[in-house]
């Protein structure tokens, strides 16, 4: 990959929309750069089609028992967490090397990219927090959906709504992966309620509840990303992806493991 | 008495037994830093490993970590009590929390990890 600013901070790759199986090895090849690199890496993409990624340890059976799913291409991503329905919302994989003081703790970085976002949202008008330890302890941590969870440190944001769930409506849940060497936490930030969701997968995104974002998600993830490369203390740079012709093998041969049965229905 | 504990730079532990196998495990530091593990998987008895390489998963309330052979060989034995009682890893990492047992093709591999005073070092410099 070519590098469009020094080292430190963070370098932004701006991927576009791909299959499921294609963003999964994507994400591989930006978690091996990281490691080999020592630089904080994030790519931002969407998903096309729209796809549900189960968590690591999610069993596929039940994903396909749930009528509203019928239909839908599922890909298992390496990271945990729950369920989500990906094409109205940002994804983001950042990759971190293991030598980083936010490597150690799951939750240093989950609160770092986290608390980013939060801020930016609030310097924006909008009332968003971080789920707390007791809200965590009283809603369920096994529901199939992530955006169902309350995990302690979730972004969520109060709105106006007699169905406002406890802590408030997720717009932002993340999940890890832990490597030799690397971590790769996965991330989506929901932009809005997808048109062809029903059911327990439906949830609002900011558009629907605040609308702040609706006609710029791109410069609410530009302020997020400035301030997390702060908390980096460094710059937020650009980074191109992989040059294919050194890559494509390896991203070819990475894409057909996640869209393969071995994979996909391991659990 | 017990041979003395090997370490792998990714947290697990090593231990020769009197037998030829070794048996492996993940450090206190390592459970420590998972934190409310919920899940993990282990591999089949005869399954191959290589050393370097994830022999299994282990996975807390939103983390998946993989386990990492310190050696290569064949796996002898695994701790089925242990992915039902994930707890014992946290109490007892070190005795009842062993993961699996290993035969090693070279034991000669054990050499290259660290001992107790490396891995204490290297566990003192990783960030807090």
């Amino acid at each position: 990959m070519s590098r469009l600013q020094p080292p430190g901070g963070l370098l932004v790759w701006r991927d576009q929309a791909a299959p499921g199986p294609d963003n999964m090895a994507a994400d591989e090849i930006l978690a091996g750069a990281a490691r080999q690199r020592g630089d904080a890496l994030v790519r931002l993409y969407g998903w096309e089609p729209g796809t549900v990624s189960l968590g690591g340890f999610q069993a596929i059976a039940d994903a396909e028992r749930l009528p509203d799913l019928a239909g839908w291409p599922i890909v298992r991503r390496p990271s945990g967490g729950g369920a989500i329905v990906h094409g109205t919302d940002i994804t983001y994989c950042l990759a971190l090397p293991g030598t980083h003081p936010w490597a150690r703790r799951a939750e240093d970085l989950y609160a770092a990219v986290h608390s980013a976002l939060v801020d930016e949202l609030r310097a924006r008008g909008v009332a968003a927090s971080l789920v707390d330890a007791a809200t965590a302890a009283r809603v369920p941590a096994a529901d199939f959906f992530c955006f169902n969870r309350r995990a302690f440190g979730d972004v969520v944001i109060a709105a106006p709504d007699p169905g406002l769930p406890a802590g408030g409506w997720k717009v932002l849940g993340s999940a890890q992966r832990r490597l030799a060497g690397v971590i790769m936490q996965h991330g989506s930030l929901l932009v809005r309620r997808h048109p062809l969701m029903r059911g327990s997968g439906s949830h609002p995104g900011l558009a629907d509840l605040v609308g702040v974002v609706g006609d710029d998600s791109a410069g609410l993830v530009a302020g997020w990303l400035e301030r997390l490369a702060v908390r980096l203390d460094g710059p937020l740079g650009e980074m191109s992806g992989p040059s294919w012709a050194s890559f494509e093998a390896d991203y070819q041969r990475r894409a057909a493991k996640y869209a393969g049965d071995a994979w996909r229905r391991r659990r | 008495m017990d041979a003395p504990r090997r370490y792998a730079k990714s947290h697990e532990w090593a231990r020769p037994e009197d037998d030829g196998t070794v048996t492996v495990g993940i450090s206190a530091y390592a459970v420590e830093a998972l934190t409310d593990l919920v899940f993990m998987q282990l591999p089949e008895v005869g399954a191959a490993v290589t050393a370097g390489e994830s022999f299994g998963e282990i996975e807390s309330v939103k983390a998946v970590s993989d386990l990492y052979a310190p050696v290569s060989g064949e796996v002898v034995a695994a701790n089925t009590d242990l992915p039902n009682g994930l707890e014992t890893l946290g109490e007892d990492p070190y005795g009842k929390g062993w993961i699996i047992r290993i035969q090693p093709s070279d034991p000669g591999q054990l050499d290259a990890l660290l001992d107790q005073a490396a891995y204490d070092a290297l566990v003192g410099s990783q960030p807090h």
